[in-house]
């Protein structure tokens, strides 16, 4: 420890210290050692009385008012820091103004670009609709107009006798379509269903909704020997049709 | 000085109060231009110097550690450097033009001593002139010392010794500026 102080007091970081020509890590590590131990301290402050000696011996009376000068300049300081602190605070308060006010538009943007997606996206989606709507009244038309086209009257058997539906059936176009005209009131709990047998497989056309559905043609997938059946299920539909509920079948 | 009137300029630098300026200058203002004026060796720059110096000390006020240095070596530190960056910016601008500056006031500037400072010679001479070579180059030449080694072709390492065996040395003026002291409270 000794030799470290030793070592610290023989090199001339003190010296530059006291002077102010130290470097920062050497300002630092004085300044570490002189609160660290008393010789360094003692060393210190004996340097210190000796240079303040030394330049009180070159004291020189200073001209006749340069402290009215110097005091004047001074005080004008101290007007110019209180001003440079209003200017801070002003431009303190028009930064945070600024910053606020880009937050609210930059938000804005942020809210009106999501709104301008979700518009967009809509008007995709009802073009896509359009689309395939067009294209069902199309094939519709050309269904209905067309000579080949032939029409079957269905009427409901069972519990269902006043269903009325009309299934228009083209074998050239192999299209199908059938319009649902009447549906008999069905208890709470029960819906029709329409279902087709393609192929030998059973395709579930869905449910029949009481009054939408009027006057609305239905597309049936087309095959050659088809049957299309109605029946009666629990609400919500069924996977496969009840046979002992079929009320009405077409045959195409 | 006092340490009382110390720690009442400290106490007022503080607290920014302005009358701290007015007890500086007058207890540290005559030393502050005597190395303001050694270290620009001109009068008017001296002047300039003095300013700026006190400027930046009532700008620094509250930086003040009294923990850190005793308050003439703080004030010492800001005028040496003022003083120092001073010459450095008039030299840059133009050398020839302050060389001549130099020898004029050198001269002006050993006319102009007061006789209550003639003494100087007189304390000074208690420290070998080795020392004060070495003292004055760092001190008011603003030289680090490899210049001072360089300029006054001395060794590195002797210049360092110098500086501290010098430093020290200056205890020996104490009890002779005592009477300077005495002299600087009982002028008018």
């Amino acid at each position: 420890m000794k030799e470290k102080v030793q070592l610290f007091l023989d090199s001339d970081i003190l010296e530059k210290y006291l002077l102010g020509d130290s470097t920062k890590e050497e300002s630092l590590k004085a300044e570490r050692y002189i609160t660290m131990y008393p010789e360094v301290r003692e060393t210190y402050n004996e340097l210190q009385d000796n240079l303040e000696t030394y330049a009180r011996l070159y004291a020189r009376k200073t001209p006749e008012g340069l402290k009215e000068i110097i005091l004047h300049s001074a005080r004008k300081e101290r007007v110019a820091s209180r001003k440079i602190y209003r200017y801070a605070v002003a431009a303190s308060v028009a930064i945070m103004i600024f910053a606020g006010s880009s937050y609210f538009f930059w938000n804005q943007n942020k809210s009106l670009q999501q709104e301008n997606t979700l518009v967009t996206n809509k008007i995709k989606y009802l073009e896509e609709n359009m689309k395939n709507q067009l294209e069902d009244v199309r094939n519709q038309f050309i269904v209905l107009n067309n000579p080949d086209t032939r029409k079957y009257t269905l009427k409901g058997k069972k519990e269902a006798k006043e269903l009325k539906a009309i299934a228009y059936i083209n074998p050239v176009k192999k299209l199908s379509y059938i319009n649902v005209s009447n549906v008999p009131n069905l208890p709470e709990n029960k819906c029709f269903q329409m279902w087709a047998e393609v192929n030998g497989e059973l395709v579930n056309l869905g449910v029949i909704k009481q009054l939408d559905d009027k006057d609305k043609l239905l597309a049936l997938p087309y095959a050659e020997k088809a049957i299309g059946y109605i029946t009666i299920e629990p609400e919500g539909g069924n996977t496969s049709p009840t046979v002992q509920n079929i009320v009405a079948n077409i045959n195409y | 000085m006092s340490t009382l009137i110390e720690k009442h300029i400290v106490s007022l630098l503080a607290e920014k109060d302005d009358k701290a300026i007015s007890l500086l200058y007058d207890n540290y203002g005559d030393t502050l231009y005597g190395v303001a004026l050694k270290v620009v060796r001109d009068e008017d720059l001296a002047q300039d110097v003095l300013q700026e110096s006190f400027i930046k000390i009532w700008k620094k006020a509250d930086s003040y550690d009294s923990s850190k240095a005793k308050l003439f070596t703080w004030l010492f530190r800001i005028t040496r450097n003022t003083a120092i960056d001073k010459l450095r910016s008039v030299n840059n601008k133009s050398d020839k033009e302050v060389q001549i500056d130099v020898s004029d006031v050198y001269n002006l500037g050993v006319n102009g001593i007061r006789p209550e400072f003639m003494d100087i010679q007189e304390n000074l001479e208690k420290i070998e002139p080795k020392y004060q070579i070495v003292l004055e180059a760092l001190f008011f030449q603003g030289m680090t010392q490899q210049e001072a080694s360089d300029e006054l072709d001395i060794p590195l390492g002797t210049i360092k010794s110098r500086l501290k065996i010098g430093l020290r040395e200056l205890g020996k003026i104490y009890g002779a500026t005592m009477t300077i002291f005495l002299l600087l409270i009982l002028l008018p």
